[in-house]
């Protein structure tokens, strides 16, 4: 596949971005947008999403086969993984997902288009319009590639020119999405931008940021501190720092073959996206009483990832990321040796996944690509103390436990500060209307008109 | 026999072989035979006598009549060091520790060590470091960049610098650092100054020896305050060791340009040293020749040169997927098997990455903080 160069991300590596080029850019988007974007209906808006979206999961899609081609080397993802993500992405661009986003944000599915009321409103005689920015720059992370194509889908459906600042080395799937867009309608295509570059460019990120309405980024808490104050006073600045997730395994129905599918699903959440992502999960806490012991549960995780490994290998590692893992592997190995409170599961002769077991229930962070801990805890309230070094920093938490004790379960955990609770084997799905890390993800892109229709009674 | 006696059996031979060093620098050099042999016997004792190193070599499945060769004996990872004692000291032994120098909060690497295991690496890394630097290459006064022992009495390197020190009664010498309350290592700047300043206004060739943190740090003040001089021709500086986050990180072949800019050394008489707290031997880069000789082809860039163990330590370069040795000039994790290393465990894989290169060895950065790429890790 010959990608046309419609975008600066297009360009081959040795064609030199300058401030000037940056700043074009920006007025050029800044007038398609007028001409081809502005005065669009969310409908139609919507429509070209889902349409896009659905075409993205055939498997004879041009754009998913040329990236499913071109991986694991220009995407750092396995083919099966990337396909497994791909998926769970655009199977939640579907009308009803965009309509109870829209609802749920912005109260009304028209507010987009004009002064409209819900029925709160209505009965206070009032309507709003929701006002996006014109011009949107995203500084975009590295890890995985769903967090950019999130943040398009949402620029699109809020009318707004958008210029995406891509990691190094991670543009190729942004670049696809937004050439699938451009093919789809190229007048949409117009008012995307689409650059590369190594984060931390002044002299191209200034012209951005005077251009820009508002800033979505997502990075290393030092990448956010270091964007903020170059953010002009008049922008609007969405930062979305570093996460971290885990599970809980209730006790109560954990026996027998549904230990087994509650191991699968862990498993699947350890392996979405080799555990890259914020919701992915970096240790599954256990509860003691159930028919199988949080080790043995560990022994249950560790076959699933190995049956999961024949069908969706991991694939081969930067050899400092393998090293990483055979270090920490040996450290819980002479730990193993040592007290009986660690164990270690791995696969042979390669660093494919890893599951230590331990009966300590305090935080670890993982080393990823599907190195998982499991620990033993008394119940929830001991895993929250286990996990107080990461409070107000958990994105997710994937709960296992029977239908009957999952309110308890949830309002602990919304009162501790988890920002999402889904169940296990969902953690790297989450729906279009996720509020990304507690916030509303289209309700901080707009700004509001409010409109009193009551008038003086004479 | 007891454990302590086999071990201290083994322990004075291999003494015994290594030497006192200076006078016989040659046989330090020569290829030892007799490596493997000695390897498996020390491997056998250590299995015996090593608790938690021989339950690893059990998980692995290796036991002193499966090893056949020296390199498929279990290698213990260096962050294992931090998870119990690697010791084949009983307790009561164990007079010194040696610490890895972690963040601080981290548990760090241990290295237990007695009066016997003391006397060994002493030997060890005399013997090699008179094999790099002869008497004859002088020079007179030594200025340390670190810490004096009183106040890093678990730095392995600080250990090894005083002990060099003793053996080697330089004119004049002085360890310009100092530990900071939370135990990070300053460099005491205004304490350096007068002494370099007044070797740049004599003859007498200074030799510096510190970490390549102290060095930027050094260079940095002397940035800051416009300062440079130039050493005495044969002046000499040993750099060792990562940065580990305490300044700047500088490319190698940068930092050496600088301290033969600012300080006037010449960049063949800059030494790089390669070791660790766990082991007792140390690698080494080049060799610093006689003050007047010319500048040595191939030491001037640092690119090109390689670090070579003494021959009672071994290099293996592994693939961190598989564990099988990697080809030449391809990038693995360091695994050093070290003979010296007799009281606690002789095979010990590095977080460093490699490439062999003929009979030494090149390094290549170090494995991934476990850090998810486009998020920071916090402190847990």
């Amino acid at each position: 596949m010959n990608l046309p160069n419609y975008f600066l991300a297009d360009l081959p590596p040795e064609a030199a971005l300058t401030p000037a080029l940056i700043d074009e850019a920006c007025q050029t988007l800044r007038r398609n947008r007028e001409c081809y974007l502005a005065h669009r209906s969310t409908q139609s808006l919507v429509q070209v999403l889902c349409r896009v979206a659905r075409d993205w999961l055939e498997p004879s899609d041009p754009f998913r086969q040329f990236a499913l081609e071109q991986s694991p080397a220009a995407t750092g993802f396995p083919r099966a993984t990337l396909a497994r993500g791909l998926d769970a992405f655009f199977k939640s661009l579907t009308p009803e997902h965009f309509h109870a986003l829209l609802e749920q944000d912005l109260g009304h599915v028209r507010r987009l288009d004009e002064l409209t009321s819900a029925a709160p409103e209505r009965a206070a005689r009032r309507a709003a319009l929701a006002t996006a920015p014109e011009l949107l720059a995203h500084i975009t992370a590295g890890n995985l590639p769903s967090p950019a194509l999130a943040a398009i889908v949402l620029g699109v459906l809020t009318r707004s020119a958008q210029f995406v600042k891509c990691a190094r080395g991670a543009s190729l799937l942004p670049r696809l999405f937004a050439h699938s867009l451009y093919q789809a309608e190229p007048k949409l295509g117009a008012c995307l931008e689409l650059a590369e570059w190594a984060g931390g460019r002044q002299d191209l990120e200034a012209p951005l940021f005077a251009a820009a309405d508002c800033i979505t980024a997502t990075g290393t808490d030092a990448t956010l501190a270091a964007i903020r104050p170059r953010v002009p006073a008049a922008a609007r600045f969405l930062a979305y720092g570093h996460r971290v997730s885990f599970a809980y395994v209730a006790a109560a129905g954990l026996a027998g073959r549904q230990a087994r599918q509650i191991a699968a699903q862990a498993a699947a959440d350890v392996a979405a996206w080799n555990q890259q992502g914020c919701l992915s999960p970096h240790v599954i806490y256990v509860e003691l009483g159930g028919g199988v012991a949080p080790e043995g549960f560990a022994a249950l995780l560790a076959e699933e990832l190995e049956r999961l490994e024949q069908a969706e290998p991991r694939g081969e590692l930067p050899v400092a990321a393998a090293a990483a893992i055979t270090s920490r592997r040996g450290f819980y190995e002479i730990r193993a040796a040592h007290s009986p409170d660690t164990r270690l599961w791995c696969s042979r002769g390669s660093t494919a996944w890893t599951v230590v077991y331990e009966a300590d229930p305090r935080f670890q962070l993982s080393c990823l690509n599907r190195f998982v801990y499991v620990k033993a805890v008394k119940d929830l309230s001991e895993t929250l103390q286990g996990a107080d070094p990461v409070r107000g920093r958990v994105s997710t938490v994937g709960l296992a436990a029977p239908a009957a004790g999952m309110p308890a379960l949830a309002a602990a955990l919304a009162r501790w500060g988890a920002a999402r609770v889904c169940a296990l084997g969902r953690m790297q799905q989450p729906p279009l209307a996720w509020r990304h890390d507690g916030r509303p993800a289209l309700g901080d892109l707009v700004t509001w008109t409010d409109w009193e229709q009551e008038s003086l009674e004479t | 026999m007891d454990s302590n006696r086999e071990l201290a059996s083994f322990a004075a031979r291999l003494h015994r072989e290594i030497g006192p060093g200076q006078d016989s620098p040659k046989q330090t050099r020569a290829a030892w035979p007799a490596f493997n042999p000695l390897a498996l016997e020390l491997f056998a004792l250590q299995f015996a006598h090593n608790p938690l190193y021989r339950r690893f070599c059990e998980a692995r499945g290796a036991r002193p009549g499966t090893v056949a060769d020296w390199t498929e004996i279990p290698a213990i990872p260096t962050a294992a060091f931090k998870a119990g004692p690697l010791s084949c000291l009983p307790a009561a032994a164990r007079t010194a520790v040696f610490h890895s120098s972690g963040t601080t909060g981290q548990t760090p690497s241990r290295h237990f060590h007695s009066a016997d295991s003391l006397a060994l690496y002493e030997a060890s890394l005399r013997a090699w470091f008179d094999a790099h630097w002869p008497v004859a290459a002088g020079p007179w006064a030594w200025v340390i960049l670190t810490p004096p022992p009183d106040q890093a009495p678990h730095s392995s390197l600080v250990h090894m610098f005083e002990t060099l020190r003793r053996a080697r009664k330089p004119a004049a010498a002085a360890f310009v650092g100092r530990a900071a309350e939370d135990g990070a290592w300053v460099l005491d700047v205004d304490a350096a100054w007068p002494l370099l300043q007044s070797a740049a206004a004599g003859a007498q060739p200074v030799f510096l020896l510190g970490t390549a943190f102290s060095f930027v740090h050094l260079l940095d003040d002397f940035a800051a305050r416009g300062r440079g001089l130039t050493l005495p021709a044969g002046s000499c500086a040993l750099e060792t060791g990562g940065y580990k986050g305490r300044s700047r990180a500088l490319p190698k072949a940068e930092l050496h340009a600088l301290m033969s800019r600012r300080l006037g050394l010449r960049p063949d008489r800059i030494i790089c040293e390669y070791g660790m707290s766990e082991l007792s031997s140390q690698a080494y880069d080049g060799e610093v020749g006689p003050v007047a000789a010319r500048a040595l082809p191939g030491l001037a860039s640092p690119g090109a040169r390689r670090f070579r163990f003494p021959p009672w330590a071994r290099v293996r370069i592994i693939s961190p997927e598989t564990g099988a040795a990697v080809e030449e000039g391809e990038t693995g994790l360091i695994c050093v098997f070290d003979l010296a290393n007799v009281y606690s465990v002789l095979a010990v894989q590095t977080e460093d990455l490699g490439r062999r290169r003929g009979s030494g060895f090149e390094l290549a950065g170090r494995a991934a903080l476990a850090e998810p790429r486009g998020c920071s890790l916090m402190a847990v």
